[in-house]
């Protein structure tokens, strides 16, 4: 079998089976859900990532196109220990195959995990080579010109190019617009069931543009890359506050939370998986979240009218905000799941309030 | 919210003797549970009858009553104690139904006690069918179509409307007991009545089957604000049909989509807040169609179980500690994960590995048993094992059953393959060896075809290993696959020797990783490690300090918890020294491997390519092979071969103990005698082998197992018939073994510890049934009760003589046979024995502690041995035993030299009589008030046991008996009603006692034809839980017992005083 090296820019290597694909370069990140590979690659919130999965075994329930999260997959790249191929069912490795994203199994994950939670998220390339220095000399300029391209208003690339309307479910519902930086479908199948209409917009759609809809509310979706790189939303958010209630989802949050006068910082390998404990701080309840984050709002940064609502029990980062006089709240986690608990999702029930209030 | 204030004082109930579907994982739980109370600053009470565990030590509770888990102990213990709480979700399905007894007949209410962790409610909504049901269809869950029975006629009419295959699950009974499938009408009407016995509330829910779906379980928690999490999904590796606990099972599931996981994991959720389990433990066990993907929802348990055992072990997660904490008030976010000592405990685990967990079971030790698996558990242990991919912890799991070194080859036989069993997994890989396609496999075992392609990729891995050089490259696949060095060897018609050297060589060896609870997402500091070949060797620190303790592997009849309590104290007392413990072991019920008992856990098989494997890693200044049983043991000439250095006895004082020769050798000139014995593979030498042993003497043929067809021969007549008769059994390969046999011998334990300089006699237990019984099946008691104090003596001296001349260091257990004041020697064993745990109670002998000191080189003047004298214990106690005989309805009640308890009891009293009656009575044995006794005595025991017969009148009971034996008795003033032999014609004295009017039966045989004919007898007695007395003596002990409870005076008693 053919030999596949992940080569991260720190230098570290490791060494696989080439299964299918080509060379590849992305930041590298590993998520511990055991499930939900198809979700994974479909989200766009990983947009430009190679993904390692800490579960060993993948591929082994087989692919649906109804667990697609968007319309493509995004992943750069997908790493796990093993990778389900059988004559009965390889079929998660030909979708990956067909969509143009390299495999690697059988390298050592844990020790790549742990890479990446002392050296931190790094960029690093997927190559096959006959040796560790030819991969190695393939990976410099992989990686350097994935560099170069610098820091990219990633929303802006898995965004929708135009509007889209979609309908709702419930008539007496309330109309609700979506800015999407890389919404997952299942934010979408969440708000139909609850809305009479749904218009998507694109990431960098204006707040006019928005008003002149007349939503009852503005949901702003999660997304892939740095919060301080996307542009115009910032902007677009703080029109929109105090006019229309407003719900944020991950990238979402964070947006709003800048827009609201915070920072954001970048996490040390960040927080993917779909067992992470959130307080809501109002309540005392405590449920497992599926998140997939790799910036947080920094709590210091927040003043006047912003409340930290929910928060991180593993390691106390700000999960939730809210601002009451300007009728919104976000949440760092994905209450719309796919993958992980649905516990949350009561969180778009609350939205629904807030914009019938 | 915090702790609860108000509690201070709880009593956790234990789960009592092991059986199948009870056994030491609620040691495990129940000792997690207490540690976390006590460290809480609670007084804990604990109530358990089973010696040989962990929790009943005197140093894990505040005080520890070794009673029966009966209402009216319970109830004394209550008034003395006066706790605030009882918690009755630790100690299993006893503990459970116990909690509800004592909650029904206002014993809680009475002493103002409240029950923590679940209350009756709850505890009958998740076990009553009907109400669970009915809780199901409101939350929109589905359940299997089924109808509670509670009488037969009625039975027939729902088997009618639900149509065959059908399940029977009798209420309230643990492990399924009494349940099974029923194919036809004729086959359910038998189990229908059975298992309306079996029902302590006549109640059996008769459901449609789900035969051939997929089965899960999710192991889940809440606490009192509502937060949930599943600490380990689960997946059967065996369909539904077959006893969870008898199935392969996987964690965590490998088979289900996103979306069909998180549909069950909503469902679980509200399952728990429709039965409303404020907070706690529970599981919940699911089937799946594999077609249709319809899910239903096959149970609840409201409590730590087995399987929330296998999760803790599977996971990190200490499920029970925590259920425990959640009970007096903490919630889940205010503790902190033990494991990675950073983040919460509300979290779900993450795993970046895969576990198996295989049953072991012992059909043959029944036989006439049928290696059938069905709803009603029969096996008696497990191995867990942790790999990178299914294939390598799979393979990992067959070699820790300690009897496979991976899927060995066997005669394939394809009607196997439909029908499960203990060996259908071997069927299953035999057949893709025979080329069988999968889904033809598939068809016919409907395992998961997910599965199938595992076991079908490690046979072809098998055949490229035996088709090809192995080269570096290929022995790597083939360790990353899981296979054993031995295996590869069979496969290279090499030895496995060299294939160890081989990998050596070429750098090819396990690393070992962490179970970290979050799949490498947080740092994580605990030592809790297994192999595998999918990561690179680590070095790890040296020490000086460091010892390794091999454990005792899966729980079996005769190997079992009573020696993973020698390892746990064994660590504890090397830990007081100063020593740094490395525990090895694959057994996932125990305490031994709770990832806080031992400084390092290393889960793993206990073969000696593993041992080897891990004791190259941490390189150890000693390894304990004498606590563990005879699993440890049997290593020793691959350790010291390795240049391993053991502790204690040496090689050379093991192999003398094991070889029949050498040791008779050594016994003489010590006042021993040893009984003699002979082989002989055909007639002619068989008398004279008889001649040098006498008469009366003992034959059974060397390979059939469990004591059938072993006869006592009293003349050279009987020898030729016997061997005339099983001359087809007898052959030079298979020869037969002649004892001499020491006829109405009383047989004695002792237990030695010996030091460099020191020596002591940990206790002398004398059996309460005859010679014959194997010595884990007999009762026992201590002090003794029969044997003349200068004998005493003499066993005292001569044991601690032959400890001296075998030149033990550490542990030694004497099995001796007393007839007409001669002293014979049965066997001696250099290591910790099945009494230990049981002496160290009874005597306060700390006897693991002093073993350890022994083997650590401890003088005598560091010791103050004074300290230790067994016979100024001031209470008597008794062991009692526990048979599974109701799992296997084709085996026989008969004890005899091979071993059949799964487990044992310990009465404590004031007296022998108030010890044998706590005893019988936490060994299941209904000792009952009144009503009728039926006798079927041989000739020479009617006379023996003619004042117990006039006891039992005095007592008011009716006596009825065989012909024979009503005669004698009526000839000697004791009135008896004659009832038929079985072939005499009906109504016989079965009849008799399958219509339920017998209460007790009193039956002593001889010979093989008596044996067989009253087969019938003890089998009705164990199928309508009559109580059936087989000896003599135990027949005498059990009219003590009955005298006493009638007399009602009796107490308990607390082991620190």
């Amino acid at each position: 079998m053919t030999q596949g090296y992940l080569v991260l820019e720190s230098g570290g290597i490791f060494k696989g089976n080439w299964l299918v694909g080509e060379n590849a370069v992305g930041e590298v990140v590993f998520n511990t859900s055991h499930n939900g590979y198809e979700e994974i690659a479909t989200d766009p919130s990983y947009y430009g990532q190679i993904m390692v999965m800490c579960a060993p075994q993948q591929g082994n329930y087989g692919v649906d196109k109804s667990f697609w999260e968007s319309r493509s997959l995004w992943i750069r790249g997908f790493i796990a220990l093993d990778i389900q191929r059988s004559p009965e069912n390889s079929q998660w490795l030909d979708r990956l195959s067909e969509n143009g994203v390299p495999a690697i199994d059988g390298l050592d994950t844990r020790k790549l995990v742990l890479a990446l939670r002392e050296g931190g998220t790094q960029v690093g390339a997927m190559v096959s080579a006959t040796s560790a220095e030819q991969a190695k000399e393939k990976s410099v300029s992989l990686i350097n010109q994935f560099k170069e391209q610098g820091n990219k208003d990633w929303a802006n690339e898995v965004t929708r190019k135009e509007a889209q309307r979609v309908q709702g479910a419930k008539g007496s519902g309330p109309k609700v617009a979506v800015l999407d930086f890389g919404c997952k479908e299942n934010i979408l199948r969440e708000l139909i069931k609850r809305t009479s209409e749904v218009m998507v917009y694109p990431a960098r759609t204006s707040a006019s543009e928005i008003l002149k809809w007349n939503p009852d509310g503005v949901l702003l979706s999660n997304g892939p890359g740095d919060p301080e790189n996307v542009e115009v939303a910032v902007d677009t958010i703080k029109e929109l506050l105090g006019q229309k209630p407003i719900f944020g989802i991950c990238m979402g949050h964070q947006l709003l939370g800048r827009a609201l006068g915070g920072k954001t910082f970048k996490l040390k390998f960040g927080h993917r998986g779909a067992n992470h404990p959130i307080k809501d701080l109002q309540s005392g309840e405590v449920f497992m979240t599926s998140q997939n984050h790799g910036y947080a709002i920094d709590q210091d940064s927040l003043s006047g009218n912003v409340e930290v609502t929910h928060r991180n029990l593993n390691d106390k980062t700000v999960s939730g905000i809210r601002s009451l006089p300007d009728r919104c709240f976000s949440v760092q986690f994905h209450p719309e799941s796919h993958p992980g608990p649905r516990d949350a999702d009561a969180l778009f029930d609350q939205f629904v309030e807030l914009m019938q209030s | 919210m915090p702790r609860i204030e108000k509690y201070k004082k709880v009593i956790i109930l234990g789960s009592g003797p092991i059986v199948i579907g009870q056994a030491c994982e609620f040691d495990y739980s129940g000792t997690q549970a207490c540690k976390a109370l006590v460290s809480e600053g609670l007084e804990v009470i604990l109530v358990n009858s089973n010696p040989a565990t962990i929790m009943t030590d005197p140093d894990i509770a505040s005080r520890v009553y070794i009673e029966p888990l009966e209402k009216e102990f319970l109830e004394k213990i209550i008034a003395i104690e006066k706790p605030d709480a009882i918690i009755p979700t630790l100690g299993g399905q006893t503990a459970l139904n116990l909690g509800l007894e004592l909650d029904r007949t206002g014993i809680l209410k009475k002493y103002n006690v409240e029950m923590i962790g679940a209350t009756p409610e709850i505890i009958k909504s998740a076990e009553d069918r009907e109400i669970f049901n009915q809780l199901l269809r409101q939350v929109g869950a589905k359940h299997t179509r089924s109808q509670m029975v509670r009488e037969f006629k009625q039975g027939l009419q729902v088997a009618e409307e639900i149509g065959f295959p059908i399940i029977l699950r009798p209420n309230y009974t643990l492990g399924g007991g009494g349940g099974g499938v029923a194919f036809s009408k004729e086959e359910y009407e038998g189990m229908l009545a059975r298992a309306l016995g079996e029902s302590p509330t006549s109640e059996v829910l008769v459901e449609e089957s789900i035969l051939g779906w997929k089965e899960y379980e999710l192991e889940v928690m809440r606490d009192s604000s509502g937060t949930f999490v599943v600490i380990c999904s689960i997946e059967n590796f065996d369909p539904c049909g077959v006893h969870t606990g008898d199935s392969i099972t996987i964690a965590p599931q490998q088979t289900l989509s996103e979306s069909e996981y998180q549909d069950m994991r909503d469902e679980a959720r509200k399952i728990l807040d429709a039965v409303g389990l404020e907070c706690g433990g529970a599981n919940i066990q699911f089937a799946v169609d594999p077609k249709t993907k319809k899910r239903v929802v096959i149970e609840m348990n409201p409590r730590v179980s087995r399987s929330s055992a296998l999760a803790s072990k599977a996971t990190g997660f200490p499920i029970a500690k925590i259920a425990a904490l959640l009970a007096i008030g903490y919630q889940l976010d205010e503790i902190q994960n033990d494991i990675t000592k950073s983040t919460p405990s509300c979290y779900e685990p993450a795993l970046d590995y895969v576990v198996t967990k295989i049953p072991r079971f012992a059909f043959e030790k029944f036989i006439g048993s049928k290696d059938e698996l069905s709803t009603q558990m029969k096996s008696v242990g497990e191995v867990m094992s942790i790999g990178r991919t299914f294939k390598e912890s799979f393979q990992k799991a067959l070699c820790s059953q300690e009897f496979a070194d991976g899927f060995t080859e066997v005669e394939f036989d394809k009607a196997m393959l439909s029908s499960p069993s203990s060996q259908r997994l071997y069927q299953v890989a035999q057949a893709f060896r025979e080329g069988l396609e999968l889904s033809e496999v598939e068809r016919l075992t409907m395992i998961n075809t997910w599965f199938l392609e595992q076991v079908r990729d490690i046979i072809v891995t098998e055949q490229k290993i035996a088709q090809n050089e192995l080269s570096p490259e290929l022995l790597l696949e083939a360790k990353r696959c899981g296979f054993s060095d031995i295996r590869v060897a069979q496969l290279k018609g090499t030895d496995s020797q060299s294939i160890r050297s081989l990998r050596k060589k070429e750098g090819i060896l396990p690393g070992y990783l962490q179970v970290d609870t979050c799949a490498g997402e947080f740092a994580s500091e605990t030592p809790y490690f297994y192999s595998t070949y999918w990561s690179e060797p680590v070095a790890i620190p040296a020490s000086d300090k460091r010892i390794v303790i091999i454990g005792s592997g899966p729980n079996r009849i005769g190997q079992g918890i009573e020696f993973d309590y020698c390892c746990v104290r064994g660590v504890k007392q090397l830990q007081k020294m100063g020593y740094e413990v490395v525990m090895i072991n694959s057994n996932p019920e125990t305490v031994s491997t709770d990832y806080d008992t031992s400084d390092q856990l290393y889960f793993e098989p206990l073969n000696t390519e593993r041992v080897l494997d891990v004791l190259d890693v941490v390189n150890p200044k000693g390894v304990v092979l004498q606590l563990g049983g005879q699993t440890p043991l049997s290593l020793v000439h691959d350790l010291v071969a390795a240049g391993i250095p053991v502790l204690g006895s040496s090689m050379e004082t093991i192999d003398i103990a094991e070889d029949r020769s050498r040791f008779s050798k050594v016994c003489e000139g010590i006042g021993f005698e040893v009984p003699v014995s002979g082989l002989a593979s055909d007639a002619r030498q068989a008398s004279s082998c008889a001649e040098l042993i006498g008469y009366p003497l003992i034959c059974r043929p060397s390979y059939v197992l469990g004591g059938r067809r072993m006869e006592v021969i009293e003349n050279q007549e009987e020898l030729a018939r016997y061997f005339s008769k099983y001359a087809a059994d007898i052959s030079p390969s298979t020869p037969c073994f002649m004892d001499q046999f020491l006829e109405g011998a009383l047989e004695i334990d002792v237990d030695v510890v010996r030091g460099k300089d020191w020596s002591l006699i940990g206790g002398v237990i004398e059996h309460i049934e005859a010679a014959g019984v194997h010595s884990g099946d007999s009762m026992g008691v201590i002090p003794p009760q029969r044997l003349p104090s200068d004998l005493l003596q003499e066993i005292e001296k001569n044991c601690l003589a032959l400890a001296e001349k075998l030149d033990v260091i550490g542990h030694l257990n004497v099995q001796l046979a007393v007839k007409d004041d001669h002293l014979y020697i049965i066997e001696a064993n250099p290591r910790c024995s099945r009494t230990v745990p049981f002496l160290a109670k009874a005597a306060n002998v700390p006897l693991v502690d002093l073993g350890i000191q022994a083997m650590m080189g401890v003088a005598a003047t560091d010791l103050d041995l004074a300290l230790y004298d067994w016979r100024k214990m001031n209470v008597v106690c008794v062991k009692g035993v526990v048979f599974p005989f109701k799992k296997f309805p084709e085996a026989d009640s008969i004890l005899g030299p091979e071993m059949k308890s799964t487990g044992e009891s310990m009465g404590r009293g004031s007296d022998y009589s108030e010890a044998l009656m706590k005893a019988f009575i936490s060994s299941k044995v209904k000792l009952p008030e009144n009503g009728e006794v039926f006798l079927s005595l041989r000739e020479k025991d009617k006379k023996v046991l003619l004042p117990v017969a006039q006891n039992l009148v005095d007592l008011g009971f009716t006596l009825s008996g065989t012909s024979g034996t009503a005669s004698f008795l009526y000839e000697n003033g004791v009135d008896c009603i004659p009832v038929k032999k079985v072939h005499e014609g009906r109504p016989h004295c079965v009849d008799r006692i399958r219509s339920g009017r017998v209460d007790l039966v009193i039956n002593t045989t001889s010979g093989r034809e008596a044996l067989e004919a009253s087969f019938s007898i003890r089998r009705s007695c164990t199928d309508f839980a009559v109580p059936c007395i087989t000896e003599d003596h135990a027949a005498e002990a059990l009219m003590l017992a009955m005298n006493k409870k009638k007399s009602g005076l009796f107490e308990v008693y607390p082991l620190q005083q």
